[in-house]
Formats: structure tokens, sequence, C-alpha cells
């Protein structure tokens, strides 16, 4: 599901995670499990940043005349 | 009539004749300038005069008023203009005209009236309005490039992503940008990209050209596609000075193809850095969390063994304090301070009642007791 969606969904969601637990009103438990979240958040980003150089693909369009 | 042999036509059968000659010639574009231009609001017709800049030669327009202002063209003398309407001979006056249905100016004039007509009718639709742009995807799967088939544009925008952010994808549709098939061909191309499973993005892409070269972006079917389309569009066509109707309807506008860029894709170090410093906080806020919470476990534990000897002093003080009040209710301290019991046997006397001269005492005082007799008695 995490791979699917686009990456600013992922990162902001980073992000609202790092900004609750600053917050502090998060129980124990809670937090390990917002922070097994992050990790693999963190890491599906950094992977998508990953790739190894451009990639272009032409696209042609039949012409409908 | 004739007149022997002689066949003589009137005036009014002639011209009649003439004109009915007239009205089966097709209908005819006239280029010309407007010489003379009587336009009134009693007249049904506007009258004008068309000449010819390099002969001299004149002709006689005429267009129904109503046709007339419908065009809004707003017609100065010595215009150039297209006319296209029919040979009309005016039977009356034995004149040749041209019976006109439009007029158009032509060169720059006539596009910019038009366009400045669509720009304000797709206005008025809120086509343009702000509140209609989307915001860019940080990190698009794919980029959508339509591009002209020469396209610098097309190389500049290409490298300025691939520097930027060397992961990108890229899906470019080369359409035909120039000419009268344009609008068609870019149309498709963009509903073509925006159908692409990864495009999040498209990017019209178009270096600079001639006014006439950047018209078919400023087509209405165009300009409909790019604000219609399902993902954002970003238009970099043409140079800063040129606002062609699509950079209005796009969610973004780039002055070059570079500029263009650097709106579709971040930097890659810049998205790393922010990414490393949610990790390190992420990191460190559970850490914090965690301390957090063992130095209240800490301080709880601390209270929790505190708590047994607690109780206890609490207890003993208490003890002490009803030591306190039961030493001061003790006839011992009353005798601390000179008062002395006096019994008689194990009564202790409160008067003189039952005692006779020669009875045996006992005096307690506060240390010691004596032994004693009593001498006599006073009531």
């Amino acid at each position: 599901m995490t791979e699917e969606r686009p990456f600013e969904e992922l990162q902001k969601e980073l992000e609202d995670i790092v900004a609750r637990l600053e917050r502090g009103d998060v129980a124990v438990d809670d937090a390990i499990a917002l922070f097994r979240r992050g990790e693999e958040l963190y890491k599906t980003c950094v992977a998508r940043l990953q790739g190894a150089e451009l990639r272009i693909e032409e696209l042609t369009v039949t012409d409908a005349e | 009539m004739m007149y022997g042999e002689r066949k003589v036509f009137t005036v009014s059968s002639f011209n009649r004749g003439i004109a009915s000659y007239l009205g089966r010639l097709p209908a005819v574009w006239v280029e010309g300038e407007v010489t003379e231009l009587r336009r009134n609001e009693a007249w049904a017709t506007v009258f004008v005069t068309l000449k010819d800049p390099t002969t001299g030669a004149t002709l006689n327009v005429t267009i129904p008023r109503r046709t007339f202002d419908r065009l809004e063209l707003a017609l100065e003398e010595g215009e150039a203009v297209h006319v296209s309407g029919r040979a009309e001979f005016y039977e009356l006056k034995g004149e040749l005209g041209l019976r006109a249905t439009t007029i158009e100016r032509i060169g720059i004039g006539g596009h910019l009236l038009a366009l400045e007509r669509l720009k304000r009718k797709l206005a008025a639709e809120g086509l343009f309005a702000p509140g209609r742009k989307r915001p860019l995807p940080r990190l698009p799967r794919a980029i959508g490039i339509l591009t002209g088939a020469e396209a610098a544009a097309r190389g500049d925008l290409i490298a300025t992503i691939g520097a930027r952010f060397p992961a990108a994808k890229v899906v470019i549709c080369e359409a035909r940008v120039q000419g009268k098939t344009a609008p068609t061909a870019i149309v498709a191309a963009l509903s073509a990209l925006a159908a692409h499973p990864e495009v999040d993005v498209v990017v019209l892409a178009r270096g600079g050209g001639s006014f006439e070269d950047l018209l078919p972006f400023s087509d209405e079917a165009v300009v409909r596609a790019v604000a219609a389309l399902s993902v954002p569009v970003v238009s970099a066509v043409g140079h800063e000075q040129d606002t062609p109707l699509c950079d209005l309807a796009a969610d973004a506008r780039a002055a070059t193809p570079t500029a263009a860029g650097g709106l579709v894709v971040p930097e890659l170090t810049e998205l790393s850095t922010a990414l490393e410093s949610s990790r390190r906080r992420l990191g460190l806020t559970v850490r914090n969390l965690l301390e957090r919470d063992a130095a209240r476990l800490d301080r709880l534990g601390a209270r929790l063994r505190a708590a047994p000897r607690l109780l206890l002093e609490r207890r003993r003080s208490g003890l002490d304090h009803a030591g306190a009040r039961l030493s001061a209710l003790s006839p011992l301290a009353t005798l601390e301070r000179g008062y002395a019991i006096v019994r008689a046997g194990a009564v202790a006397l409160r008067d003189t009642s039952s005692t006779s001269p020669g009875d045996r005492l006992e005096i307690e005082l506060a240390s010691g007791a004596l032994g004693a007799r009593v001498e006599d008695v006073r009531a």
C-alpha cells in the first residue's frame, strides 16, 4: 500500500508522525508503533530517491485526421 | 421596347438584368484597405469603401449593421481587411458593390482582438481563477512533456530535470505545435500524456516564436484542455514577454524550459536533507518520549519504596502525640508542680471525714513517699 502512494504523501505522513511525537502526547506503545511506521516511510522515501538515471519514454499520438 | 430593328432596354430593366447576372457570381474574399467607413444607428447598412493600396482602385462594400456590430471590429480607416461577400448591383444607382457577410482584420490586429475577446470570455467563465490552480506534485512518478519536433526547449527541460533529480522519469509526446492543425494535435497529445498511468504533471514546452507561431497555445480548445486536464499543467511557452492564453489556464507558468524543470522536480539534495532531518527527529523524539517515561517510572518507584517508611514515621509521630496527651493527664505531672497525694490505706483522701488523730497516712510526692500520723483533725 505504501508503494503506490505518491512520494509527497509518504513524506507528509513521515513529517506528521515526527510532529506528533514531538508534541509528546503519545502513549509509549503508540510511540513505538509510530516510530516503526516512520522508519518504514523513511526507507520507502529514500528508495524512491535512489534511481540510477533519467528514464525517457516516447509517446506517439495517432492523428485523428 | 423595339424601335424598328433596335431592341432598347429601359435603365431599370438593364440594371435588373445586370443585377441578376451578377447575382449568380460565387461568394469571394476581397482584400483591401478601409478608406471610408459610414455607420449610423439609424441605418440598417454600414457602408465601407475599400481601396487597393497598389493601384488605388476602389470598391463599395455594404454590410448589414447588426452583422457588422456583432464582429466588434472597431475598424479604423486605413486598416487592411479581408471581406467575404458577393458582388451586388445597386439597381437604383447602377452601382456595383460587394455585399459583405463578414469582415476580418488582417495582420496581428485581428488576432489580438480575437485573443482579447477569447480571454475575456474564458476569464468570465473562471477558467483563469487562482482558486482553480492545483499544486504541483513534489515528486511526480513521471513528468509528461509536450514539445514540437525540433525543440531546443525539450533539450533544456530534460537536461534540467536530469541534473536536479537523476531518478526522474519523463514521458515525451511530440506534437505539431504550429499551423492550423496544431490545436488538435496539442489537445490529443495532452490527453495522451494525462492518460499515461505514471504521469503526474505535464509540461507544455515550446520555445520562442513569432506571435502567429504561438497562436495555437491561445486556441480555445487548447486552453480549455489545459484547464480541464486531469493532472496539473506547467506552461513553458514562448518567452517571458509572451502570454499565450494557455499560460493563464495552466496551474503554473515558467518563463523558460529550465525554470519549468525546476518546478516539476525537486532538488535531490534538498529532498534528502529533509528526509534525513525527519528521520533524526523521529529517533530523537521517540528517545525523548521513552526517557521521559523512564524518568516518570523512576519517580514512581522512589515514591513506592519510600512509602512504608513514611507510614511508620507517621504512626510514630501519632504515638508521640498520644504519649504527650497521656502524660498531660498523669497525676505524676501534678506532683511535679508541688502537689502531693495523701492516702489512708489504698484510698486517696479528699476530706477529713474518715480520719482520726493517730491514723497512719501515706504521702506520695513527685519523688519518694512519706509515712505519717495524724496529730489532730480540723473540719
